[in-house]
């Protein structure tokens, strides 16, 4: 049997949570050891296959279609999804402009910017179309564990993943706990 | 002493205890050490069962209770977690993290909110429920609190505290269901309401909710962790109120005041706008090196060595041309009591000062002269009898602004205790709830409080004194509704069997003694308290007031009236000098020094020699309580700016370059001398 697949996507956030991953500095080495790290936005995959993982991580609150699509694609193929950080878990600072309509969000960002001059909202196909609202993962895909923090502390995250390696789905106690 | 009330056997999880009876659940688990979480209840307050964090199993019922307001009972049966109770406190939880926008990571209150500190111990690791998302508003309009709807939990501690400790009675809960929100008055915002600026609000809340706008620490907060916290006191007023400094990186992030579950001080423990915000706010551009005024008229930075080496050579040379009246000494009553005993006596035993004087000097000359004029010595009354008494007089003194708790404790008393309370002069605050209000006018002061003697002593017993009383109200051409108040002033006071006054030395302008002595002599007619007390509460301009006259420091006769002196030394505690008859007698002398921690902005073409002295919160020292009788000490909060040397230091650099022995070698001596002094 192989080394467990791990694969990590990066959504609506600020990749502080990927951040921290690597802060693990030494430690990440003998992880690392354990594990197969598959697609991630650490090893600058552009494009994301997907292929059948043991572990999902995923960073990021779920805010456009897009980012819906990498989620659902992502639950599908792993045994156990991670949420890392308060967007993942909560939603974090993306939920800010929840209170405001999309449309009034897009015409402010867009065109109504101090700095701009005759701005359009962008309609491109290319582009992914924002949500109504900036959620937490476990909004639209069952998660099985989760790792508050904005960002979560290395140990917490190291924490999160060694228990799962060893097959317990985690909650994290209470001393590596902090939601900021 | 040993209680004849017979205890209670309860068994909290398996564990057989004795309890008083009629505590609740809670206390008996606090008390044997057994730990229940909760979030609206707070040890100051009445219970309320609101929030429902600390239910608990009570003799196996299925339904779970809240232990805060459940009482024990004979044999009650009480588990306080177990897996149903430690879910039903997550799901709480939960919802109130879903129903209002808690980002703890854009909150200044993260590392010191309760919610937070709640959910990592019950490891609320994700929501189960959809968050509402719904925007509530937020009111910045005050500079001392804000209030951010969108982090409140409806704890209703605010709303307790605001009435239970400060008496204010301005917040309530507005709206109801999913609108519900904390409000001021009748919807208003913090800026127009009724709110006083105490803050005892921000300090229960358990959360963001109410946040100080007074200061912008939030760079340097760190994680509560890493803050010391130094137990002091407040020496802004002479109420002496406990109050609890959090510091990181050497600057103050807030006070607390030492909320007390028990009533061993009347005002339970809070801090008023001044002690929690304003003692804080820099009045001037900071001294850190002394100054000297040069050939050009300008100041420039010097040594302290060259600084202290002219001063005591241009203070020996005044001396010596004018024996006896060359040098004036005038210091500021927020001083504490060591540096005011040193101070006295480096000017005074030292240099031989004509005149040493306070800042509130006129308002001690006018307590003089009345006291003088009593037939035996008396004390003054403690603010904290005000629950007490049957009835409280206040004229001139505004307690709002010189010392607000004592406005917050005569507020609960009118609640609490339906105390007649009669205003005599301006009193914004108290407007609403005192029985009576008489406007006081410049030049009617003293014929108003000597007709109110006559009236209220004399009431219905003597016909020609009544009508000599009823001839003085007529002179005073009062309209027909304030002559109805102030005969029901009068009769209250003649029936008050209890009663306090509560007064200033000068009851309009600081120099202005008309009444004062017609006020001292009502309340020696109403009979005296225990201890040879006057019924008489006598509110004072600065801090330490009562020790500086204490200690002799605040001059008998008027200043000048031994001849102009040539050189002043004065020596400030954090304040600016703005008024005009000071200023008028600092000019025209041939040296000034100012040891001050702010550069003194009025005497900036007058003064010098600056020297830079530490803040009340950079230095130890004691204090004597507003009525006299009580010293309390104040400990350094912080470190003093660096370059600045203590007062001590200053004022023996001083002595010592004058040739003066003040028998202080050590700081100890001065604190010994002083305590002796003040009788401690």
């Amino acid at each position: 049997m192989g080394k467990p697949k791990i694969a990590t996507v990066w959504l609506e956030g600020c990749s502080g949570c990927h951040m921290s991953f690597l802060d693990l500095d030494e430690a990440l080495v003998d992880i690392l050891s354990k594990i197969e790290l598959c697609d991630t936005p650490i090893t600058d995959f552009k494009d994301f296959n997907f292929p059948d993982v043991d572990v999902g991580i995923i960073e990021g609150s779920i805010a456009n279609e897009e980012e819906l699509k990498i989620a659902r694609k992502l639950r599908a193929h792993c045994k156990v999804l991670v949420a890392w950080g308060d967007c993942a878990v909560f939603g974090g600072i993306n939920t800010l402009r929840n209170t405001v309509p999309k449309e009034a969000i897009l015409r402010r960002g867009f065109i109504e910017t101090e700095s701009t001059v005759g701005g359009v909202i962008p309609v491109d196909p290319e582009l992914p179309l924002l949500l109504e609202k900036a959620v937490p993962v476990n909004y639209h895909v069952a998660v099985d564990a989760y790792v508050p923090g904005c960002p979560p502390s290395p140990e917490a995250i190291a924490y999160n993943l060694t228990e799962i390696l060893e097959g317990r789905i985690p909650v994290l106690p209470s001393d590596m706990m902090h939601y900021d | 002493m040993e209680t004849n009330v017979e205890k209670v056997k309860i068994t909290i999880d398996g564990k057989e205890v004795l309890v008083d009876p009629g505590i609740s659940i809670l206390e008996a688990a606090r008390q044997n050490g057994i730990h229940i979480p909760t979030l609206c209840h707070h040890p100051a307050l009445s219970s309320w069962g609101g929030c429902r964090i600390c239910v608990v199993e009570v003799d196996g019922s299925p339904k779970l209770a809240a232990s805060c307001v459940t009482p024990v009972r004979v044999g009650v049966v009480v588990v306080t977690s177990n897996e149903r109770i430690i879910e039903s406190r997550r799901t709480i939880l939960e919802f109130l993290f879903a129903e209002r926008n808690h980002n703890c990571m854009i909150c200044a209150q993260s590392g010191d909110c309760e919610l937070q500190k709640l959910a990592y111990e019950l490891q609320v690791d994700h929501l189960t429920v959809p968050a509402l998302f719904d925007e509530f508003p937020t009111d910045i309009t005050s500079a001392y609190l804000a209030i951010d709807h969108n982090r409140c939990i409806l704890c209703g501690r605010c709303v307790r505290a605001c009435q239970e400790i400060s008496g204010a009675r301005v917040l309530n809960f507005n709206n109801r269901g999913p609108h519900n929100l904390i409000g001021l008055d009748l919807s208003e915002t913090r800026e127009a309401s009724t709110c006083l600026n105490c803050g005892v609000c921000m300090q229960v809340c358990p959360t963001g909710a109410i946040y100080d706008r007074y200061r912008t620490h939030y760079a340097v907060k760190g994680h509560d962790t890493a803050w010391q916290t130094t137990e002091s006191l407040c020496p802004q007023c002479g109420l002496m109120c406990p109050a609890i400094f959090s510091v990181h990186d050497n600057t103050v992030l807030k006070i607390d005041g030492k909320l007390e579950a028990d009533d061993s001080r009347p005002d339970r423990g809070q801090l008023c706008y001044k002690g929690r915000f304003e003692v804080l706010k820099t009045i001037g551009k900071r001294l850190t090196r002394p100054m000297l005024r040069n050939g050009d008229g300008t100041l420039a930075e010097e040594s302290w060595e060259k600084a202290l080496d002219l001063t005591a050579d241009r203070l020996r040379a005044a001396t010596r041309a004018k024996k006896g009246a060359a040098i004036a000494g005038l210091a500021s009553s927020m001083h504490s009591n060591e540096a005011l005993v040193f101070f006295r006596d480096l000017m005074g035993r030292g240099l031989g000062a004509g005149c040493i004087d306070t800042l509130d000097g006129a308002h001690f000359r006018i307590v003089h002269r009345a006291w003088a004029g009593l037939d035996m010595p008396l004390k003054e009354a403690s603010w904290k009898m005000i629950p007490e008494a049957d009835h409280i007089l206040i004229v001139g003194a505004d307690p709002y602004q010189t010392q607000p708790i004592v406005s917050s404790l005569i507020r609960r008393t009118i609640f609490e205790n339906r105390t007649k309370v009669s205003v005599i002069g301006q009193q914004a605050d108290l407007f609403p709830f005192a029985a009576h209000h008489l406007p006081l006018k410049e030049g009617d002061a003293s014929l108003l409080i000597k007709a109110l003697l006559d009236e209220a002593t004399d009431c219905g017993t003597d016909d020609v004194k009544m009508a000599q009383a009823a001839e003085l109200v007529r002179k005073l051409c009062l309209s027909e509704t304030d002559a109805a108040v102030f005969h029901d002033i009068a009769r209250t006071v003649s029936e008050a069997s209890n009663p306090l006054f509560i007064t200033v030395a000068g009851l309009i302008t600081a120099a202005d003694d008309s009444g004062f002595n017609s006020l001292v002599h009502l309340s020696r007619l109403k009979g005296l308290l225990p201890g040879s007390t006057l019924r008489l509460i006598i509110l004072k301009p600065f801090g330490n007031s009562s020790g500086a006259w204490k200690l002799g420091l605040a001059s008998e006769a008027e200043p000048g009236s031994k001849g102009q002196a040539t050189a002043c030394v004065l020596f400030l505690a954090g304040e600016q000098v703005s008024d005009p008859d000071l200023l008028e007698r600092l000019t025209g002398l041939d040296f000034l020094v100012v040891i001050s921690p702010y550069i003194p902005e009025s005497l900036a073409d007058m003064a010098d020699v600056l020297i830079p002295c530490p803040l009340w919160i950079e230095e130890d020292g004691t204090y004597t309580s507003l009525d006299g009788t009580e010293t309390g000490y104040k400990k350094k909060v912080i470190e003093p700016p660096s370059g600045v040397r203590d007062s001590w230091q200053i004022l023996s650099a001083l002595a010592e370059r004058t040739g003066f022995r003040p028998g202080f070698d050590t700081w100890n001596d001065v604190c010994k001398a002083a305590q002796k002094e003040m009788g401690g």
